[in-house]
């Protein structure tokens, strides 16, 4: 993985002095609450509900073994021993005093992280595939070329204050597990170079993002860049918050006159001046060898032997394992939605095993999905036995992966001063009516996606079943929304007739879930290929019956 | 009749204005007629060094709790809702005296 230098360093801890500096004042009076909610906005703290909650960034998803057992050592020490793992592939902290700050950023530096870039109108964290470098059908590793993006966004003098958040996602395999569609840019890498979309996103005005350049040489990659931002920041909306995403510039331009300008734009650019140099790219890939492979002899006899003689072993490797670009490995999702329990939370205890094990059986690499999953990405399968009883121990081993169970759902009205309705305890009750595994096995691949609020942090316009939390009266209610899909051939969802009841919910889904396995033509079509071979209506109507 | 809330600038833990002073305790929390509460929040949006955000919650009586509406403050008041299924927070309810039953 990358490692800091010594002006990323200088940066880092620059900024956490100004920021250390900025608390005192505040707390001392000398500093408005005017005033300083935008300078702790810009180094990842908000006010939430019931406490401060501190979002840290994981660039691109990407953490080592000593990172995350520092970030267990923060869940300990200034938090209620847990962390939430974000759709953003961030990690947030849920009850931080704003006095322990300071502090906690110097930890975090000391492990090479921070909190910049998970808010405020600034180029976010970019976000990527979390199988990149070791999913079989990858061409391309996107994290060099994410870890450029994130040195030329950092602190970008003419970036720092967009109309609103931006936000890019990168994906190098024919399979975007990285929703690139539904970003403000979505980078797509092929053989040829990246195709690029602009002015997808969720929230109050979902869109899925036009293609404008196909091609793009990753040498070309950051100048490129830097002309759809800078259309974006002169004629982005800063009148109006809810029209200052670049998707509404796009749809009020037009896709083709878009392009055009950024095509007219690019072409006045000193491109030599902004694009990284081939040695600094060289540079940077340098960064992402493949790990030390370990050769060890792989015995699939007793590899297959430990399947038949323990079923839920067997489950596990089928639901949460996908295949390496090397054989004798794989790639290993350590489910983070246990049957009735907040999807994306764990507690110091569990950071700390998935942290050893990552030490002892993954060459201590892990990554963050923006599914709320943490991911072992290159795993011998030798060892797969061995590790699977350690996460066992410690309750990681839910074997739901891409499973109705495996829900994203955003921390909603339980911790969100921006939420209309709760979206965890939502969660748990779904979760809880499948908790079935055979049944769960038998469902196949599903994703519910739950949002608390129109902001849509949960991306239940990608859901296959999506679900939106709405304020009506004074009463939580759920819309429901079905055949939405992130992938490479994302849709958004499409809502279906009147919210329903919290307590309604899951036998509304129960109710479509078996309508789909009625009407499925084999075990193998997925929910959401039924729904759109048979047409939302025909599962919408399911949802709606009387109980 | 209203409740004054705002959270704490230390540690932004949510407090409820009481007969004491401030309160982590939402069951505490003083009711408040509406002079008197307009002018303790006018008092305390200007003590930023001791909370933020302070706002005022209406009742609909003076004997009422705070009215199903206010689902925000009910999270506010009993902390995250989690581990409790949806169908159990429809049946339970902490404090009936302050926040109407959900």
């Amino acid at each position: 993985m990358y490692v800091y230098d010594s002006f990323d360093h200088a940066f880092v801890r620059d900024r956490n002095a100004e920021f250390a500096d900025q608390v005192a004042r505040r707390l001392s009076g000398e500093l408005s609450e005017d005033q300083f909610k935008p300078l702790r906005l810009m180094n990842g703290l908000y006010l939430q509900l019931h406490a401060y909650m501190l979002r840290i960034a994981v660039p691109y998803g990407v953490l080592s073994s000593k990172q995350v057992r520092k970030l267990a050592h923060i869940a300990r020490t200034y938090d209620r021993d847990f962390g939430h793992f974000t759709t953003r592939q961030n990690l947030q902290f849920n009850w931080i005093k704003l006095a322990d700050t300071p502090k906690i950023l110097e930890e975090l530096a000391e492990v090479e992280m921070h909190a910049l870039q998970t808010s405020g109108n600034c180029i976010r964290n970019t976000t990527t595939d979390q199988f990149a470098g070791a999913a079989r059908d990858e061409h391309e590793d996107p994290r060099p070329w994410a870890e450029l993006i994130r040195q030329w966004s950092s602190n970008h003098p003419e970036f720092t204050f967009l109309p609103r958040k931006f936000k890019i996602a990168i994906t190098g395999a024919d399979r975007d597990r990285a929703a690139v569609r539904v970003h403000d840019i979505g980078l797509h890498a092929k053989p040829e170079g990246f195709d690029l979309y602009v002015g997808g996103g969720l929230g109050r005005t979902p869109s899925l993002g036009h293609r404008i350049k196909t091609g793009l040489k990753g040498e070309q990659l950051l100048s490129y860049l830097e002309a759809c931002l800078r259309v974006y920041n002169r004629y982005g909306r800063r009148d109006n918050s809810y029209k200052a995403r670049i998707k509404i510039l796009v749809a009020a331009l037009g896709p083709d006159e878009y392009a055009r300008q950024v095509e007219e734009e690019w072409e006045s650019l000193d491109k030599a001046a902004i694009d990284a140099p081939a040695a600094e790219i060289v540079r940077i890939r340098s960064f992402f060898p493949d790990p030390d492979f370990k050769d060890a002899k792989f015995d699939r006899v007793a590899y297959e032997r430990a399947q038949t003689a323990d079923k839920a072993f067997a489950r596990w490797v089928k639901n949460n394992t996908l295949a390496h670009k090397r054989d004798d490995h794989v790639s290993v999702t350590i489910s983070l939605k246990p049957v009735g329990l907040p999807p994306g939370d764990a507690s110091s205890a569990q950071m700390d095993v998935m942290a050893d094990v990552a030490e002892q059986y993954a060459y201590s690499e892990l990554r963050v999905s923006h599914e709320q999953n943490v991911i072992l990405p290159h795993v011998p399968k030798a060892d797969l036995y061995a590790l699977y009883t350690r996460l066992d121990a410690a309750n990681l081993s839910t074997a739901n992966g891409g499973k109705i169970t495996d829900m994203i759902a955003c921390p909603g009205l339980d911790y969100c001063s921006l939420a209309n309705a709760r979206s965890i305890p939502l969660a748990q009750d779904i979760s809880q009516r499948f908790a079935d595994a055979n049944l769960t096995d038998k469902i196949g691949d599903l994703q519910i996606k739950i949002s608390g609020c129109i902001n849509a942090c949960g991306h239940h316009h990608v859901g296959h079943i999506g679900i939106l939390g709405v304020d009506k009266q004074g009463i939580e209610f759920y819309q429901i929304l079905l055949g939405g899909r992130a992938d490479e051939n994302a849709a958004l969802g499409v809502i279906t007739g009147k919210g329903l009841p919290a307590e309604a919910v899951p036998a509304a889904i129960e109710r479509v879930v078996q309508l789909y396995l009625q009407l499925r033509t084999s075990d193998s079509e997925r929910f959401i290929d039924a729904v759109e071979r048979l047409g939302r209506n025909t599962f919408a109507e399911a949802l709606h019956e009387p109980a | 009749m209203k409740l004054l809330t705002a959270n704490r600038l230390t540690d932004g833990l949510t407090l409820w204005f009481s007969a004491a002073g401030w309160s982590e305790d939402a069951a505490q929390a003083a009711r408040l007629d509406d002079d008197a509460a307009e002018a303790l929040l006018t008092e305390w949006k200007a003590r930023e060094t001791e909370v933020v955000g302070a706002y005022l919650i209406p009742l609909s009586a003076a004997d009422a709790p705070v009215q199903r509406e206010h689902v925000r403050e009910f999270v506010r008041a009993n902390g995250p809702t989690i581990g409790q299924t949806a169908d159990e927070i429809a049946r339970l309810h902490g404090r009936a005296d302050i926040f109407q039953e959900y």
